[in-house]
């Protein structure tokens, strides 16, 4: 009577993917981006996330930071935070990692159309920033400018350096650095990013949106910044920072009053969680 | 077919009928456990191997019908090997259900049948487990399902495969709520009669009758109307009385794995030579670091906290995305407590 019944890899929604680990760049002292090879072509949009393996020993979430529209090559860029995170920061090219998804909503491209947007990161938070400004970049005909202000804890701490200077220069864009703390080479900004997040800042405020990534204490502060600005509530993206596991909205560790950051999220619209208890805890 | 078309099997015959569906299915029914005089009596769930061990229980079993769909522990993927997943499983008939458990089910089918993607694990189980119910002759102390706009005995579009209401000594008023349940008759029709007036209306008194003493047990307690829950839990915020109620708890997570209506887990890998495999098993809100992220922050690091999630995670989260509370009043979480955590105390204090 027990009869063996089989689900696919391609059915099974807890099954990894395959991708092999081909390179791993030293960004800052803590945080690092893996490149990675997957098995078959990988698709997903900017804001999204996935379930990244160590094989038997256990995954977890992150943004992929590379260009959406390259099918062939996802970069992740990982801070050494937890477990996995350290696991990963020891592991060298070669290595093979699971994959699951993408999950959850991204950035909604179509609503950014014809605006000028305003994206304010902090820290590590500009690893999903990344996508998203390459997403950005490769359609720049559709949105008006581009504004980016971005905050580390100091020059050592600024991730993409190799790449940053390029992206300024870029037509439309206009991006502002600043450090917590600079050193003897630093000439520039010093201070918490809302401190370069301002009445000065060149976006019309009656057709922008602004998108705001980062460690939760600097989110909270720039999204309280955005609103004194003027931005309306619905106009302000988040990225909320959960323990995602599943990805699929069914093992509930993700809750977010009645969402869940996996499935609903982990972009939100301010005025979609405005009315939740303590959204930063 | 009709929901109302009901048949009928005689006392006698029953052992008969779960013998014939032993040869084709495995077959689960509570049986009495034994308990220490005075006790209330205790039902707990069995694979038969003897037909004559079947019994209607009086109320609900110790353990969730959750347990028969997602087990506490088990594989759910394997690293980059074929990737296909065997899953042992076959066709099996639960006996023994009640209208709670049903309910609670039924939160359990939003989590794991819709949503982004279906759970192909849970679907191979709904697939093969055929739902028999039965109408609750009496209840537990615990018992609270009134409160919830339940009853002791299912509706027709409860979700039941057949349900069975006991008619007097004679036998049972069998009842399909599905084509699954309505084979089960079919294919042992000789031993079913079709059901007549005098044996609905009997059933209908029996109905009467429990409904009419839980009430009776029920209405001292003063619960809150299940309409209020919702306002009543998010009112409460940012009231004391979690810190106030969770002084005595363990944090075992008995209250959620008991549940019937909790779903919660955990993907954890196991390391092995063979192959690394993704494992699925409960989880409880009651854990510390339920909730905690990479690099410690942790949004529910009281206790205080946690339980308060469990309130909101039943009475707010399932409320607005499935216009139903995730408590189907069986008790169950009463009962487990080591800490005496009453969740009608809880609930009747945030009045």
């Amino acid at each position: 009577m027990t009869e063996a019944q089989v689900i696919s890899h391609e059915k099974n929604i807890y099954s990894p993917q395959r991708m092999i680990l081909k390179d791993v760049i030293e960004e800052t002292s803590n945080i690092k981006t893996f490149v990675l090879e997957p098995e078959e072509e990988f698709s997903f949009a900017t804001g999204q996330f996935v379930e990244l393996s160590v094989p038997g020993i256990g995954e977890a979430p992150f943004t992929p930071s590379s260009d959406p529209n390259v099918r062939d090559e996802v970069e992740i860029t990982i801070m050494k935070a937890g477990r996995i995170t350290s696991i990963l920061h020891d592991i060298t090219p070669g290595v093979e990692l699971g994959v699951r998804g993408p999950y959850g909503k991204g950035y909604p491209l179509d609503e950014f159309e014809g605006k000028d947007i305003l994206i304010v990161g902090g820290g590590g938070g500009l690893a999903p920033l990344r996508s998203l400004f390459y997403a950005l970049f490769a359609d720049m005909d559709r949105y008006n400018n581009l504004v980016i202000k971005y905050g580390a804890r100091s020059p050592e701490d600024i991730v993409y350096k190799r790449l940053v200077p390029q992206w300024g220069e870029r037509d439309k864009v206009d991006m502002e650095l600043t450090v917590d703390k600079g050193n003897d080479e630093w000439t520039g900004n010093v201070g918490v990013v809302t401190t370069i997040v301002n009445e000065d800042v060149p976006v019309d405020l009656n057709n922008a949106v602004c998108v705001i990534c980062g460690p939760p204490i600097m989110m909270k502060f720039a999204l309280l910044q955005v609103i004194d600005l003027g931005f309306a509530p619905r106009d302000i993206y988040l990225s909320m920072e959960k323990n995602m596991s599943c990805g699929l909205g069914k093992c509930g560790h993700c809750r977010l009053g009645p969402y869940y950051v996996c499935k609903d999220g982990p972009v939100f619209t301010y005025d979609q969680i405005e009315d939740l208890h303590d959204i930063f805890d | 077919m009709s929901s109302t078309e009901a048949f009928f099997i005689e006392k006698s015959r029953v052992a008969q009928w779960i013998g014939a569906l032993m040869d084709d299915y495995r077959v689960f029914s509570p049986v009495e456990r034994e308990t220490g005089e005075g006790e209330e009596s205790v039902y707990s769930y069995k694979k038969l191997t003897d037909p004559a061990d079947f019994s209607h229980a009086p109320y609900r079993p110790v353990e969730p019908l959750k347990s028969f769909f997602t087990p506490y522990l088990e594989k759910v993927a394997d690293y980059f090997g074929n990737g296909d997943i065997a899953v042992e499983d076959g066709p099996s008939v639960v006996f023994g259900i009640k209208a709670c458990d049903l309910a609670a089910h039924k939160v359990q089918d939003y989590v794991y049948l819709q949503g982004v993607e279906e759970d192909p694990f849970y679907r191979i189980k709904s697939d093969n487990i055929i739902k028999v119910s039965g109408d609750c002759t009496g209840f537990k102390e615990v018992c609270y399902c009134l409160a919830m706009d339940g009853k002791p005995y299912p509706g027709a579009e409860a979700g039941f495969d057949l349900n069975l209401s006991p008619a007097g000594e004679r036998g049972f008023v069998v009842e399909a709520g599905s084509s699954k349940g309505e084979a089960l008759i079919n294919a042992n029709s000789e031993l079913f009669a079709k059901a007549d007036k005098d044996m609905l209306s009997e059933r209908e008194e029996n109905r009467r009758g429990v409904v009419e003493s839980l009430e009776k047990h029920l209405e001292p307690q003063k619960l809150p109307s299940c309409e209020s829950l919702q306002s009543l839990v998010k009112g409460g915020m940012d009231s004391d009385i979690w810190d106030k109620f969770v002084i005595t708890c363990v944090e075992c997570g008995g209250c959620n794995f008991i549940c019937d209506t909790c779903h919660c887990f955990l993907l954890s890998d196991k390391k092995s030579d063979a192959s690394n495999r993704k494992m699925r098993l409960w989880d409880s809100c009651q854990y510390k670091n339920f909730a905690t992220v990479a690099g410690g922050a942790n949004p529910m690091k009281s206790r205080g906290e946690r339980l308060r999630n469990r309130f909101l995670k039943k009475f707010d989260f399932f409320v607005e995305n499935m216009r139903t509370p995730a408590c189907c009043g069986c008790g169950r979480c009463i009962e487990v407590c080591p800490g005496e955590i009453d969740i009608r105390e809880v609930l009747k204090d945030l009045k």
